[in-house]
């Protein structure tokens, strides 16, 4: 009986007319300025401002992970309870869970979606595809919660996100590279990040239109990295096998591995654009003088921390810029200094760019690597 | 064995001692998430627990039927997000066009599993090599149709099939706009719920007594005495490969409703796919072939996706999640075995 209906509904289904939508609640289209200009500053002039409204502390807010198992993510989990726990954060958040999803769509959509239902009062999150969260969405303003997407973006306007701007880094790199080079030709080594996201795509775009750009007669080579020192080392150490040599070297994540790949195999150093990984600094300081020549800019983990600002501050009724634009920490060989952008003393694996003068947020190396992962919220 | 004759439900349970494993860790574990969740046995809960759970209980079903020929498929987290980014085009219209998109998407399914089976049973390659490389040419495909993430899904088809059948009705505007009396017992109900249950019950039950769902276990049983007994093996191959497709193609165009978009996401098809075959393990289908179903498989999904549940609610440190899940999987396989602790002659073991 309940199947032949579900038939008929089915096949209705296929009839489906346009039906009025349901109204939705959410933030208010306001106009600017922002509540705090110096750390959530808008994307561009044409970025629209958003207030939701004003709810009483302290919150619960939730953090959902997508993949973990690179050391950005796990850092950027270490970032994010350190952030919580500084008693300046500690009063406005009642109650912080950090759960990671996988690489899987559903999963995260799942878990959001839960928090929703538990009646958290923000959630933020680093998305796992740039499109498909409308439901969420949808849902988030239904409940008055606050979702946060920040590093891999969503396509969207309707919900406010933070991140810093991953086209403008593909471009600095590939305007950097050509500056080493002195030359619009030669063979460059791109190594990409996890495939399918925001973030590998627009630092990718952001290169490629440089690199590309009439007038250029570049050799690009393109492996796969997934952000990942092992990862980045192998297919580095394959592309020279393969390839010979290279003039240059574009990194999205994992450069640490990169470089080692090819001082292995005993590949002369030439100009590499990567991330702000520790090991990498420590060896672009090192060999600098016999040619590695390196630009490490970085994504920083620390990004969550200003998230989560961003996300109390909009629960406190603060009128909040749709898009906020995070400032992208880089230096080169020339102006790294042990113990203030890198730390010969601490592991490769750390992610050198944290502090965020103009957010009050400043959460220390040894402050991040003295926060045990595995301790409990 | 015993010299009491056992009665018929007894049977059942000492053949599927690990599937009823299965079925009641599982209520005992989604129960206690329940009761500890705000919002515990609401209807928004429970649709948002279908949703999640759906795509991956469509491949597991799909990888089941291979399975139980003995066989892997590697192409089924493929398939789907093959379908996934076809249906991304074709599903934005309304009316009769987002009919032909689902029939179209079908069928795109279906075609790609045939073509599986195809090269399987005239090919002659193992089933397991030749998947892992048409996995590869549908992911290819996949990222032809879609090469950034995008597209766009009708919002009311969306709507209607990630919420309750009531939410359903109203946005389609049957059955007085869902609110019609006899309605309300089911109008609470996860569309995708119900979807499930429908595939299950108009796709695999009949496929599962049909002489060449049959014909599937034999083979997994012992191809040579299916062979024998003048059962046709290859018609059979080709027809588990097809299922196999079908069910994946039912995932991805679910996948795309949901998420209102395509992507063509590596990490996730290689993801799904290994998951699949975690679902039909756990949920007590034989890797070698000839024992299981496919609605141990979906049950196989549900304890899978119910631990992560879990997480949201308990306090579990975010870094030992896994671990945690890798124990809890561990614990439910290994219950599942306890029957081969009371297995008198070890012969018995190599059936």
């Amino acid at each position: 009986m309940l199947k032949s209906k579900a038939l008929v509904s089915l096949l209705a289904g296929a009839a489906l007319m346009t039906s009025a939508a349901v109204a939705f609640a959410g933030p208010k289209i306001v106009s600017g300025p922002p509540a705090d200009p110096a750390c959530f500053k808008p994307w561009t002039d044409q970025t629209k401002f958003f207030q939701w409204e004003k709810k009483p502390g302290p919150y619960r807010i939730a953090i959902v992970n997508g993949f973990v198992g690179n050391t950005w993510r796990i850092q950027m989990i270490k970032t994010a309870k350190a952030f919580a726990e500084q008693p300046e954060n500690k009063k406005d958040i009642k109650e912080f869970k950090v759960i990671s999803t996988g690489t899987d769509v559903a999963a995260q959509l799942g878990a959001i979606e839960d928090f929703i239902n538990q009646g958290y009062d923000a959630i933020v999150t680093i998305a796992v595809s740039p499109e498909g969260f409308d439901r969420v969405i949808k849902l988030a303003d239904k409940n008055n919660v606050v979702l946060v997407p920040f590093d891999n973006v969503l396509d969207t306007d309707k919900v406010m996100m933070v991140n810093e701007d991953q086209k403008a880094i593909g471009k600095m790199s590939a305007d950097w590279i050509i500056k080493q080079l002195g030359k619009k030709e030669g063979k460059i080594l791109e190594v990409r990040g996890l495939p399918g996201n925001s973030v590998d795509r627009d630092r990718h775009v952001g290169f490629r239109e440089v690199v590309e750009a009439p007038g250029s007669k570049f050799q690009i080579v393109e492996v796969v990295g997934n952000w990942d020192d092992g990862t980045s080392q192998k297919v580095t150490a394959d592309a020279i096998a393969v390839h010979g040599k290279f003039d240059a070297v574009y990194q999205q994540g994992g450069t640490t591995g990169t470089v080692r790949a090819m001082m292995d195999a005993k590949h002369p150093f030439v100009p590499i654009a990567g991330e702000g990984e520790n090991g990498y600094r420590k060896l672009v300081a090192e060999h600098a003088k016999d040619g590695l020549k390196g630009l490490s800019y970085g994504q920083s983990p620390g990004l969550v921390a200003i998230s989560m600002k961003a996300a109390i501050s909009a629960l406190k009724g603060n009128v909040m810029p749709q898009l906020i634009s995070v400032p992208i920490p880089v230096e080169d060989y020339t102006t790294l200094k042990d113990g203030v952008n890198y730390w010969s003393n601490l592991t490769d694996n750390f992610f050198t760019a944290n502090a965020f003068p103009s957010c009050g947020v400043n959460i220390s190396a040894t402050e991040i690597m003295a926060k045990d992962e595995a301790n409990s919220n | 064995m015993d010299n009491v004759r056992a009665s018929g439900s007894t049977i059942w349970f000492r053949q599927n001692t690990g599937f009823a494993v299965i079925v009641v860790l599982f209520f005992v574990v989604y129960a206690l998430y329940h009761l500890a969740h705000p919002k515990g046995f609401s209807s928004q809960v429970f649709i948002q627990n279908s949703n999640e759970v759906f795509g991956l209980a469509m491949v597991a079903m799909a990888q089941t039927v291979p399975v139980l020929m003995g066989g892997l498929d590697l192409s089924v987290g493929a398939v789907m997000t093959l379908v996934d980014c076809l249906a991304s085009h074709l599903l934005e219209g309304s009316g009769w066009s987002l009919f032909w998109g689902i029939i179209v998407c079908l069928l795109a399914g279906t075609a790609a599993g045939l073509f599986n089976g195809i090269i399987v049973v005239y090919g002659r390659i193992q089933p397991i090599i030749a998947t892992l490389a048409t996995g590869a040419i549908y992911i290819g495909l996949a990222l032809f149709l879609r090469p950034i993430p995008g597209g766009k899904i009708n919002e009311d088809l969306n709507w209607s099939f990630t919420n309750s059948l009531g939410d359903a009705a109203e946005t389609i505007g049957i059955f007085d706009d869902g609110k019609a009396a006899w309605f309300s017992p089911f109008a609470g109900l996860p569309t995708a719920f119900l979807l499930l249950v429908i595939v299950a019950i108009v796709v695999w039950v009949p496929f599962r007594r049909s002489v060449t769902g049959r014909t599937v276990y034999a083979i997994g049983s012992a191809e040579g005495a299916a062979y024998m007994s003048g059962l046709n093996i290859n018609r059979a191959k080709l027809a588990a490969f097809t299922m196999a497709g079908l069910f994946s193609g039912i995932g991805g165009i679910f996948m795309a409703i949901q998420t209102s978009s395509g992507n063509a996401d590596m990490p996730m098809a290689g993801s799904y796919t290994l998951s699949s075959i975690a679902s039909v393990v756990i949920g007590g289908t034989s890797l070698l072939g000839g024992s299981g179903s496919a609605i141990g498989s979906i049950f196989g999904t549900l304890i899978l996706r119910v631990i992560s549940f879990n997480f949201r609610i308990f306090d579990i440190p975010p870094l030992l999640q896994p671990l945690f899940e890798g124990i809890v999987l561990l614990a439910a396989v290994s219950l599942g075995a306890l029957s081969i602790l009371r297995v008198k002659n070890q012969l018995e073991l190599f059936r």
